[in-house]
């Protein structure tokens, strides 16, 4: 569970997150809203690469913001980007391993955590393949894969389908849907595909403008009035 | 600690040192805001124009001095323009390091054909007819080198301010610098004005290429190459963007530099040298002294 | 694309790992042990003394060379004032070296050392740099330090902290070990050194060190939420390559004796990050190339008849032509920096 209190952003005179209050229950959350609305933003005060103006978070008891940014993936915080980060010089497994040792102290049994991570994206054959000859729905898998080894606590996953096409997110789906159970880890899930985002979430908040607009059972937000509105304007409405 | 009666006469150098450093960072500055590409290959051009001019003075009958002169300024734009239209384009695609190293081959060619073409073991005195002709103010000897440095400084960098701000294609420069993709959208004809930008980047060297051999009094290719590396000082301190910032930094290093010479010990005049890379660093770890993230290039604190 | 069902999960025991130290691995040792006896006992064998002191020139700064192209290629790092690190090196060994009685390899490791520290101090500050920044910042401040050093001088011998002798004709000439007074002796010392530091950096590719500054390089924020300290890495890859680039400069003056300061410019800055980019900054052996672009090329152009000066014009070919190939790679690619 991640709570986060009172929660605002500012960047010089913009105010991307502002005065956000909410919940993440478990699970697997989604967390939508049209662009510019701060979902990023809320993402990157997580990870710790922004200091917020105001506001507290909490996560599974412990005080997000007190940790340096570099020891948030240690306590359990894993998180992938909107631009791929996979390491392409290193192979697979290795982008893993890279994760792995600087999260966990114990060595014995890293292969099998690494391994157990690769196989659960699904990208075991290419284990010991170059991240730089893989093609993009690859690496967004190593990306994932790089998010679930070992024990973490919280999995933030930014946009892991953007650019991908429908066939290839519904593989994707089924991964991130196995998270919760096989890794034991929450995921929050930013995404603009409403496919990938019911497809794995039973609970969503929506931001718009920097304000949580709505928040609850996946299905019940996406029906709600407002949300629609904000994502297609007044206009289609009428 | 100061010989006192030196603090002048070094003044005065100091401040055509400074002049000669705000000159070239302008033009190193514009360049690099209009195109991305920082040119280390701006001593190298300046004095291959200034050897040209020297040799077409020296080596040759038919040649008239103004012409030579003029030749300098030719040959330093055609080089610089070569670069610019021909390589730099290459290279569209690479960050600003990648681009500066190309320039730094170029500087390395363009040495190493100087030192074939002329053998730097003949002493080789270089004088302006501005060099040979002298004053005296507060019985220090200015030369009038040193005045037209000056001015002309204060002409180059007022002038390309207003460029900058009044005309079409100073307002397209600074397009360009601000976002180049929103630019090129906008109808900015982005290729032209860059190809403008180089021109004027070319013609700057030129001239400062025959004033710095001047002032130095000698033509050390070494020397006029690698003077970019203390020149690149003042636009370290202006961030890469603040036009009069730099102005003000070159002359300021121009004169310490000089100053240190006056001192009754040894160790200021013997390290003066250092004086461009202590500005230079210490501004640019003040500069840097928030701490920043970069996400694929963006700065995200 | 072909369409893709959600694959099952593969079975971590059925994937074998292939170890790091398998057969691929050892090819590469082989390879790397002929290449080495060839060059201990067969090439001296084959030339004159000028060449062979040529050749530990270029062990010598192939050391340096990889250091500098193992920062930029692998870390991301530009250094572009490794020579005034070389220069720390070098006069650090000639003043224990006068001073003292130690054995060589003591004074390699001690200069190596001192070396690394004033590179993490250095390091520290250039921490918040990146790209055109920190490359133009270490080019500065190698200039500096080298200003200094040329008005410091090398060590002869004197007392003093500077240890300059002040009669010319008393200035000592810097020992050898014992094992390599001679220059054939020398060169093969040059070559071990040359190869456990090489060994050093390769330890450190392809352990957890290599690993964090891949990371890094490809994005310093994915590397923070992977939770690799950017801090501590880049600061232990500015250590390692000082530590390197220091014991190459203790190589430096057991192999000239007495060095002049007229040999450490700041134009060799310049050219060392040519002859880097030139061998190739992806593998520690775009060092071995590197020293021997430096080191013996203009004396074979030399040889041949050409002036010296044709290096410059060589290197900076050879730089543009690297640029022009890998921007045209970069293209194909599809990527932008």
């Amino acid at each position: 569970m991640i709570e986060v209190e009172d929660l605002t952003v500012r960047f010089g005179g913009v105010t991307s997150v502002n005065d956000v209050t909410l919940t993440f229950p478990g699970g697997a959350c989604g967390l939508i809203g049209p662009n510019g609305a701060g979902k990023t933003t809320l993402f990157n005060v997580l990870s710790g690469f922004v200091r917020p103006y105001a506001g507290r978070i909490t996560a599974f008891g412990d005080n997000l913001l007190a940790m340096p940014d570099y020891a948030r993936a240690r306590w359990g915080l894993r998180r992938t980007f909107q631009t791929e980060q996979a390491i392409e010089a290193l192979t697979v497994y290795d982008n893993v391993l890279a994760v792995y040792e600087h999260t966990t102290k114990e060595r014995a049994g890293r292969q099998a955590a690494v391994l157990d991570a690769i196989g659960l994206v699904g990208l075991g054959d290419v284990a010991f393949a170059k991240v730089g000859t893989l093609s993009p729905r690859q690496r967004r898998l190593v990306e994932v894969a790089r998010g679930v080894v070992g024990t973490p606590r919280v999995v933030l996953l930014d946009e892991p389908g953007a650019g991908l096409p429908e066939a290839e997110t519904e593989h994707l789906g089924a991964v991130i849907r196995t998270i919760p159970e096989q890794v034991g880890a929450m995921v929050v899930l930013v995404e603009h595909d409403m496919s990938l985002v019911q497809a794995c979430c039973e609970w969503t908040a929506v931001l718009d403008f920097g304000k949580l607009l709505s928040a609850g059972p996946t299905a019940d937000v996406l029906r709600d009035p407002e949300v629609l509105k904000a994502y297609l304007g007044q206009e289609d409405l009428e | 600690m100061f010989n006192t009666s030196q603090l002048f006469p070094f003044l005065i150098s100091g401040l055509a040192f400074g002049a000669v450093y705000a000159m070239s960072g302008t033009g190193l500055l514009v360049l690099y805001r209009t195109t991305g590409v920082l040119n280390f290959a701006f001593g190298a051009i300046g004095a291959m124009g200034a050897n040209i001019t020297w040799h077409l003075i020296e080596k040759t009958d038919w040649c008239p001095d103004w012409l030579a002169y003029v030749a300098c300024v030719v040959v330093a734009t055609a080089l610089t323009l070569f670069y610019g239209v021909v390589l730099a384009p290459r290279f569209a695609n690479r960050d600003p390091l990648g681009k500066m190293l190309g320039t730094l081959g170029f500087a390395l060619i363009l040495l190493g054909l100087m030192f074939n073409l002329w053998r730097s073991q003949d002493a080789r005195v270089f004088r302006l007819p501005t060099g040979t002709r002298r004053f005296e103010i507060f019985d220090s000897r200015v030369t009038w080198t040193q005045v037209v440095a000056v001015l002309f400084a204060l002409v180059v960098v007022g002038g390309v301010t207003v460029f900058l701000r009044a005309t079409k294609t100073g307002t397209a420069m600074r397009a360009i610098a601000n976002d180049r993709e929103i630019a090129s959208l906008l109808g900015v004809p982005v290729r032209r004005v860059e190809t403008a930008a180089w021109l004027g980047s070319g013609v700057l060297c030129g001239i400062v290429g025959l004033l710095l051999e001047d002032l130095f009094g000698s033509l050390d290719m070494g020397t006029m190459t690698f003077f970019v590396i203390p020149a690149l000082a003042p636009v370290l301190i202006a961030q890469m963007r603040r036009l009069w910032v730099g102005f003000f930094a070159a002359f300021a290093i121009g004169v310490v530099e000089a100053e240190l010479n006056a001192s009754n010990w040894d160790w200021p005049s013997q390290y003066r040298k250092t004086t461009p890379y202590v500005f230079a660093i210490v501004a640019v770890l003040w500069f840097a002294r928030k701490r920043t993230v970069m996400i694929s290039g963006r700065v995200t604190r | 694309m072909t369409t893709m069902e959600a694959a099952p999960p593969a079975d971590a025991a059925a994937v074998v790992v292939p170890s790091r130290f398998g057969r691929r691995a050892a090819i590469q040792a082989a390879i790397i042990v002929v290449i080495l006896v060839v060059a201990m006992f067969v090439l001296p064998a084959l030339t004159s003394t000028f060449w062979v002191k040529n050749f530990t020139s270029a062990a010598v700064l192939a050391i340096v060379a990889a250091a500098t192209g193992m920062l930029y290629g692998r870390v991301g790092l530009v250094a572009l004032g490794q020579i005034g690190l070389y220069g720390v090196g070098t006069w650090v060994t000639m003043r224990l070296g006068f001073a003292t009685d130690w054995p060589y390899p003591v004074l390699i490791l001690v200069a190596g050392a001192i070396t690394a520290v004033i590179g993490v101090l250095l390091g520290l500050p250039a921490l918040r740099l990146h790209g055109l920044y920190l490359a133009l910042v270490t080019l500065m401040a190698a200039a500096a330090f080298l200003i200094i050093l040329a008005n410091t001088k090398f060590p002869t011998g004197g007392p003093g902290f500077r240890g300059v002798v002040i009669e010319v004709a008393n200035s000592r000439q810097m020992r050898r070990p014992d094992i390599a007074e001679t220059d054939y002796g020398y060169y093969r010392y040059a070559l071990v050194v040359a190869v456990l530091m090489f060994a050093l950096a390769a330890a450190h590719l392809v352990s957890k060190p290599g690993r964090a500054w891949a990371s890094i390089r490809q994005s310093e924020a994915a590397a923070l939420a992977a939770g690799v300290n950017t801090v501590t890495y880049k600061l232990w890859a500015w250590a390692l390559a000082s530590f390197m680039t220091g014991c190459a400069g203790a190589l430096l003056a057991g192999h000239v004796g007495s060095p002049s300061t007229f040999t450490f410019t700041v134009e060799q800055n310049i050219i060392l990050m040519a002859v880097v980019v030139m061998g190739g900054v992806a593998s520690l052996w775009g060092g071995v190339i590197a020293g021997l672009l430096a080191a013996v090329l203009p004396e074979v152009l030399q040889d041949w008849g050409f002036s010296s000066n044709w290096t410059l014009i060589l290197f900076g070919t050879g730089l543009l032509t690297n640029l022009l190939i890998t921007s045209w790679q970069l293209d194909k690619a599809g990527i932008k920096e």
